[in-house]
C-alpha cells in the first residue's frame, strides 16, 4: 500500500509522526516535492479561487502525488489544543480536496483531535486500519511515532550580529522556502538574528493571552500574539517581520492584535499570494532592516561631533 | 445606559419592540449606507470581512447620537465572528469612545451564570416586573417571526403577483409604519394586518417564474445593503425566492443547539458532502442548496464576504452539489469594493441562463 503525504500546511510540523507511523506499518510513503513552481501553478488551477495560497498549494501538493499513491492523507486537524481551533479551512480540507480534484484516490476523512491521545489515536486507528488489519501493530506504530514527534523540534532561533527579529506567521508560511521567497536566508545572509513564536512556552503565551478580553479560540492566534509580546517585553528583539498569506482569516485578526499591543514598535507584514514578486519583497525587507539599524544605533542617542568624527559617523 | 445593536436585516424592528416595551433607552443606528460603509472601512483591519466593517459604521453613527452601551451576539467558533467584540472594542476605545460591551456568547462556552449575569445587565435598567419582561421577549420574538414570514411570502409571490411590484412596495411600507409606531402592541398590529395584506394580493399560479434559493454566509444573506439588495433586484425581475436562513431560524438555531437538535432538515442534507461541522454557516450552505435542488428550484445563488472561511469550503463543495443534484449555481463574493453594474451583469447573465436552460434542456424527465 503506497501512502501518499502532500508536503503542505502542517506538514513542516508534524511529518515526523505521519512518517514514521506508516513507516513502521510498513507501508510505502510517497511524499510530493518541495513547493515549486508546479506545484503552485497546479494549486491555483484546481483550488478555489478565494482561498488563502498555503490552501491552494497544499491541492498542489495533493494533485501531484494523487496518481502514486492508493491512500491520500488529508490531516483534518480539528484543533491541537483544548477548546482551540486551527482554521475553518482545515475543518473542511479533505472535502476541499475531494470536490476540487479530479480522480483522487481514497482520502482519510476522520477529524483530528491532538490535544488527548485517546482522541489523536482514533484518527491513527482508522487511517491505520486502511493498511493493516492489526490493532497491535497500529498501536506499536503509534507509540513509536508519538516517541519520534516529541524528539523533532521546529522553529528558528539563530544569533544575529546586531539585531534580531522575529519572524511571526502561520509555520506552513516560514518554514516554505518557495511560498516566502527564501526570506529567512535572505535575513541569514545579512546577519540579522532570527527567532519564531516555538521558543516561547505555551503558559508563558497563556499568560499573555489573559490580557485580552476574550479568551483566543485559535491556537496560532494565541501562540503568534503571545509570543511577540513576550519576546517584545523581555527586549529580545528589534524588530517583528510577518509573514501572512492574503485573505487569511486569522491573520488579519492576529496582525490588529498585535499591534494594538506593541504601539510604535516596528513591524513589517508581508503579504504573500501567489503574484508576489520578489524584487518587491527585497526592498521592502531591506528598507526594513536599514530603518531598524538607524532605529538601533541612532534613536535616543545623539552623539557629540568629535565622536562622528573619530567613529566615521555621518552628524545628521 | 443607552443601548445600541448593529443592524441585521430586520432585526431592529423586532429589538425596537423589545426595548419599547421593556422602556429600555436605546438607539437604532441609521440604516446601512455608503456612510456606514465608508466609516467601517476607514478604522477596520484591512482585510476582515464586510460585516464587520459594517458594523463598526453603525456603532459610531450610535455613538455620535449618544449611545454608551453595544449589544452583539458572539460566538466561540472557528469563524472570525467570534473575534469580532475584541477588535471592536479596541477601534472604539482608540477613537476615543468609552463603550461598553454585553457580548451574548453561547452557553456552551461561557456557561450559563455568566450567560445570565450579562442578561441581567441589560435587564436591570428596565423597570418592569419579571414577568413582564418574559411577556416583552415573547412579544419581540412574535414581532421578528411576523416580519420573516412577511418578507419571505412578498419574495415568493414576487414571480406570481398579477400587479408587479405590489408585494415590493407593501413590504417597504410595512417596515416603514413599523419603525415610526412606538407602541409595541401597536406595531406588532400593523405587521398582522400587513400580513393579512400580503394574503390577499392578487396572484396568477399559472405563471411560471424563476424560482431561486438565496443561500451563504447569514450577515450578508440576510443585510439587504451588503447584498446590494439582491433580493430587491429578483423581486422587480418577477423571480420568485426563498431563504431559509433568517433572524428567527438564527434564534431556534442557538436555542435547540445546545440540546443538538438545531435545524436536524439542513444539517442532514448535508452529510452527503459535508458531514462536520466547520464554523459559520458552511454546513447550512451545502444543506441549502441540496434542498433546493430536492424543492426543484432553478438555481441558487450563493452570497458570501470576501475571505469568509467557512464559505470558501462550501464554495468548493458547490460544484459537486450543481454536478450531482443538477442545480445551477451562482457565487457572488461582496466586498466594500463590489460594483454594483457588474454585480446586476451578473445576476441578469445568470436569470437568462436559468431561463434558456428551462426552455431547451430536458434535465428534469
Amino acid at each position: 500500500m503506497r501512502i501518499g503525504i502532500p508536503k503542505g500546511l502542517l506538514y513542516c510540523r508534524y511529518h515526523t509522526f505521519f512518517e514514521t507511523f506508516f513507516s513502521k506499518l510498513g507501508s510505502e510513503i510517497i511524499v510530493s516535492e518541495q513547493t515549486n513552481k508546479d506545484i503552485m501553478d497546479m494549486g491555483v488551477e484546481f483550488c478555489v479561487d478565494e482561498a488563502c495560497l498555503p490552501v491552494k498549494v497544499f491541492h498542489g501538493h495533493a494533485a501531484s502525488i494523487k496518481d502514486r499513491c492508493d491512500y491520500l492523507i488529508i490531516p483534518r486537524i480539528m484543533s491541537i489544543c483544548k477548546k482551540e481551533y486551527i482554521c475553518p479551512k482545515f475543518c473542511g480540507l479533505p472535502e476541499m480536496i475531494i470536490h476540487s480534484i479530479p480522480h483522487v484516490p481514497k482520502v482519510s476523512m476522520e477529524p483530528i483531535y491532538m490535544q488527548n491521545e485517546k482522541e489523536f489515536f482514533k484518527w491513527c486507528f482508522s487511517a491505520g486500519s486502511a493498511v493493516t488489519k492489526n490493532s497491535a501493530k497500529i498501536k506499536k506504530a503509534f507509540i513509536s511515532a508519538k516517541k519520534a514527534q516529541k524528539k523533532s523540534r521546529t522553529g528558528i532561533i539563530e544569533p544575529g550580529q546586531k539585531l534580531t527579529v522575529m519572524l511571526a506567521g502561520h509555520p506552513y508560511v516560514i518554514f516554505d522556502e518557495y511560498l516566502n521567497m527564501g526570506i529567512v536566508n535572505k535575513l541569514r545572509a545579512k546577519g540579522i538574528g532570527i527567532i519564531t513564536e516555538e521558543f516561547v512556552s505555551d503558559s508563558e503565551t497563556c499568560e499573555e493571552v489573559k490580557k485580552l478580553v476574550k479568551k483566543p479560540f485559535w491556537t496560532f492566534q494565541r501562540r503568534i500574539f503571545g509570543a511577540a509580546c513576550v519576546l517584545l517585553r523581555h527586549k529580545r528583539i528589534d524588530g517583528i517581520i510577518y509573514l501572512s498569506s492574503f485573505a487569511c482569516g486569522i491573520d488579519s485578526v492576529i496582525i490588529d492584535l498585535i499591534r494594538y499591543c506593541i504601539g510604535h514598535f516596528p513591524m513589517l507584514v508581508i503579504k504573500l499570494d501567489e503574484h508576489t514578486g520578489e524584487a518587491g519583497m527585497d526592498t521592502r525587507v531591506e528598507a526594513f532592516i536599514d530603518m531598524l539599524e538607524r532605529r538601533v544605533l541612532n534613536e535616543n542617542y545623539n552623539p557629540s561631533p568629535w565622536e562622528c568624527v573619530f567613529s566615521g559617523q555621518n552628524p545628521v | 445606559m443607552r443601548i445600541t445593536i448593529p443592524h441585521l436585516g430586520n432585526v431592529y424592528l423586532a429589538v425596537k419592540i423589545l426595548f419599547d416595551s421593556l422602556g429600555i433607552d436605546y438607539i437604532i443606528p441609521p440604516l446601512n449606507s455608503k456612510e456606514a460603509l465608508r466609516l467601517g472601512s476607514k478604522y477596520s483591519p484591512e482585510e476582515i470581512c464586510l460585516p464587520f466593517k459594517l458594523m463598526v459604521g453603525n456603532y459610531i453613527a450610535s455613538v455620535e447620537s449618544g449611545a454608551d452601551t453595544v449589544l452583539l451576539v458572539g460566538s466561540c467558533g472557528p469563524c472570525r465572528f467570534g473575534e469580532y467584540s475584541e477588535l471592536q472594542m479596541r477601534i472604539l476605545k482608540q477613537l476615543g469612545h468609552n463603550i461598553e460591551f454585553i457580548i451574548m456568547d453561547p452557553v456552551s462556552s461561557i456557561g450559563l451564570n455568566e450567560l445570565f449575569k450579562r442578561v441581567r445587565k441589560v435587564g436591570s435598567t428596565s423597570k418592569k416586573s419579571a414577568l413582564s419582561k418574559m411577556g416583552s421577549i415573547f412579544l419581540a420574538f412574535t414581532a421578528m417571526k411576523l416580519i420573516d414570514e412577511i418578507e419571505a411570502a412578498a419574495h415568493t409571490i414576487a414571480g406570481y403577483e398579477t400587479n408587479p411590484g405590489e408585494a415590493k412596495g407593501l413590504l417597504s411600507s410595512c417596515k416603514k409604519e413599523v419603525f415610526k409606531c412606538s407602541d409595541p402592541i401597536k406595531a406588532v398590529n400593523i405587521l398582522k394586518q400587513y400580513s393579512n395584506r400580503l394574503k390577499a394580493i392578487t396572484v396568477d399560479y399559472t405563471k411560471k417564474p424563476l424560482k431561486i434559493a438565496v443561500i451563504g454566509e447569514i450577515y450578508t444573506v440576510i443585510e439587504p445593503f451588503s447584498n446590494l439588495y439582491i433580493e430587491d433586484i429578483l423581486m422587480d425581475m418577477k423571480v420568485s425566492t426563498t431563504r431559509k436562513l433568517t433572524p428567527t431560524w438564527w434564534v431556534k438555531d442557538m436555542l435547540l443547539k445546545t440540546i443538538k437538535l438545531n435545524s436536524r432538515e439542513l444539517l442532514n442534507a448535508s452529510n452527503e458532502f459535508l458531514p462536520l461541522y466547520i464554523g459559520g454557516h458552511a454546513r447550512e450552505c451545502i444543506g441549502e442548496a441540496v434542498l433546493a435542488a430536492k424543492e426543484q428550484m432553478d438555481g441558487a445563488i450563493q452570497i458570501f464576504p470576501m475571505g469568509c472561511m467557512p464559505e470558501i469550503v462550501s464554495k468548493s463543495i458547490l460544484p459537486s452539489v450543481t454536478q450531482k443534484k443538477k442545480l445551477p449555481i451562482l457565487s457572488l463574493v461582496v466586498d466594500e469594493m463590489t460594483g454594483e453594474a457588474g454585480y446586476r451583469t451578473r445576476i441578469e447573465a445568470f436569470l437568462d441562463l436559468l431561463e434558456r436552460r428551462r426552455e431547451h434542456v430536458r434535465i428534469r424527465c
